[in-house]
């Protein structure tokens, strides 16, 4: 179970005098339950990358792999690769159409040619997981909330049964709480559904609070992949190319550069926190 | 797909003819599209062909790309050229059963078929060389005479500016759209004529909605820099006559003294 890249390059406008190359020489494996988050700078290529995962985009050389298969042979069928790679796009409130929430969620799996009873069926449950309330299934997504809107068309995505989840910058334009519902709905989706998610994002504490392994691109190739320990590790490397670490990286790593002695790499908040905690405590001899 | 569409686009370069006043190019384009029209021979070209070819050389807009304008109108094209070849009467050169082709057909053929091709890649020259905001800045100045009788030109031009304006930001939106209802499983190439246009559906709305999104937010901010129409407004960079402008002119005359004297004295 798995989405491969093989040395695909990807250009915009061909021939034209705006042509830019988006993607160089990318290489990349996205296995099964992953929590993935991609980084890098606007204009490194991260949307044109997350399109060719599920076939909207062709790559103008290279191999797009899914399961094993070449997505681009003919008698691989792209529509259901968008359903078992499920892509949501920045700003998806601005896909709604229907007049309803619920019939808004079920155009996906109709499309997918579900049967009727389960096109019902996962289309609540779709909007029960991202907390959308019974009272707001037949209200009309327009009159919705910016946070509710994103949350619908999450689960329009998600009412596809997908395999992979890919996210393009899903907490943009929200507010903090918004943010954090979305994040921790992620959260959720990968540990007791078992997707695959991959999230764009340019929040480094949101990448280090929830994601396990980091993809950074610069001017169209990925230049790190690894664990999230791992990628903030190169603080200097990632400010280079316009992108930076998590404030508790940063702060732990001022701190060390102060000669104080913290113990291992933490990146999250609590394991921040936890670290100073101990350092401090040791230093003054069991007691603050 | 939607980004092949090449008619009415600008081509960023630098050139003569990109930095020539627009009321220039515009008075040119049109003397240039109806010269096209007042001659019914092969030698009018010899001297619109040339006149072409140098304007665009000047222009460094690449020839295949203001070829690409042509797609649009290529089945007229084919159209016109078959309804003159086979419906022309004459000296008859090919009988075959019913299909006749005479000279003043074949003749007649290539010459409105290089007229109509002439006349859509010289116009495309013009907006390929020249911003949408410069182009409805000289036709604001060429109507103005108009004022006088109360047409409000300048309303008008910024109607026109701001429709131009739109029109790339439109069709990316469309394509966006187009491309999260597609990873949502849509279908638009595929089924009946009826099936596709209920298929447009969920790319129509979220488009009306943000249009009208835009619209309300643009004349928000046009409020918010106290816009309140032509009266009494200046211009950042208003339009002059250089020596580029007038040796511009020079060369149109030129032009036209040449297709003069060529149907004159050379009677194909």
């Amino acid at each position: 179970m798995s989405i491969l890249l093989d040395h695909v390059n990807y250009i915009y406008g061909e021939n034209t005098p705006d042509e830019k190359q988006a993607l160089i020489d990318v290489s990349v494996e996205i296995k099964e339950n992953e929590m993935i988050a991609l980084v890098g700078h606007t204009g490194s290529g991260k949307s044109t990358f997350v399109q060719l995962l599920n076939g909207l985009e062709a790559p103008s050389s290279g191999t797009v792999y899914y399961q094993g298969t070449d997505i681009s042979e003919p008698s691989f069928s792209k529509r259901e690769l968008r359903g078992k790679v499920g892509l949501v796009f920045q700003y998806p409130e601005y896909q709604l159409f229907e007049e309803t929430v619920i019939r808004d969620v079920q155009f996906g799996p109709k499309n997918m040619g579900f049967r009727d009873l389960d096109i019902e069926l996962y289309s609540f449950e779709a909007l029960k997981k991202v907390g959308i309330g019974d009272e707001l299934l037949d209200a009309s997504p327009l009159s919705l909330s910016g946070g509710q809107k994103r949350r619908v068309a999450i689960a329009g995505v998600l009412a596809m049964q997908p395999e992979f989840l890919i996210l393009d910058e899903p907490a943009a334009g929200l507010d903090p709480a918004g943010k954090r519902e979305i994040m921790e709905l992620l959260k959720s989706l990968h540990e007791e559904k078992k997707i695959t998610i991959l999230f764009v994002s340019h929040s480094m504490e949101d990448v280090a609070e929830y994601a396990k392994r980091v993809l950074v691109m610069n001017e169209g190739r990925i230049v790190l992949d690894g664990r999230s320990e791992q990628i903030f590790s190169y603080q200097k490397e990632l400010e280079q190319i316009g992108l930076g670490v998590p404030q508790s990286v940063s702060l732990v790593n001022s701190l060390k550069k102060h000669g104080w002695d913290i113990k291992g790499m933490p990146i999250k908040y609590g394991e921040t926190v936890e670290a100073i905690y101990e350092a401090v405590t040791r230093r003054s001899g069991g007691s603050i | 797909m939607i980004r092949d569409i090449t008619i009415g686009q600008y081509y960023r370069t630098e050139s003569v003819i990109h930095r020539l006043d627009p009321r220039v190019k515009i008075v040119g384009t049109l003397c240039y599209m109806i010269s096209l029209f007042t001659f019914q021979s092969f030698a009018g070209y010899l001297a619109a062909i040339p006149f072409f070819a140098f304007v665009l050389l000047l222009s460094r807009v690449p020839f295949s790309y203001t070829v690409k304008g042509l797609k649009p109108v290529f089945v007229m094209l084919i159209l016109t050229s078959v309804l003159n070849l086979f419906w022309t009467e004459g000296t008859v050169i090919v009988r075959l059963g019913f299909v006749v082709v005479t000279w003043e057909g074949l003749k007649r053929m290539i010459v409105i078929s290089l007229r109509l091709i002439l006349l859509i890649i010289g116009a495309s020259v013009l907006t390929l060389t020249t911003t949408p905001n410069q182009l409805t800045d000289g036709l604001e100045h060429l109507f103005s005479p108009l004022k006088k009788v109360h047409v409000p030109v300048h309303e008008i031009a910024m109607m026109m500016s701001i429709a131009l304006r739109f029109i790339p930001i439109l069709i990316e939106e469309t394509g966006r759209i187009m491309k999260a209802q597609t990873a949502r499983g849509a279908d638009f190439e595929t089924g009946s004529v009826l099936r596709r246009i209920k298929n447009m559906f969920p790319i129509f709305i979220p488009l009306f909605v943000s249009a009208v999104h835009r619209a309300g937010d643009l004349a928000d901010a046009m409020d918010a820099r106290c816009y309140h129409g032509g009266a009494g407004r200046t211009k950042l960079h208003p339009l002059h006559y250089t020596g580029r402008d007038s040796a511009a002119f020079f060369v149109l005359l030129l032009y036209l003294l040449l297709l003069y004297f060529v149907k004159r004295y050379i009677p194909y």
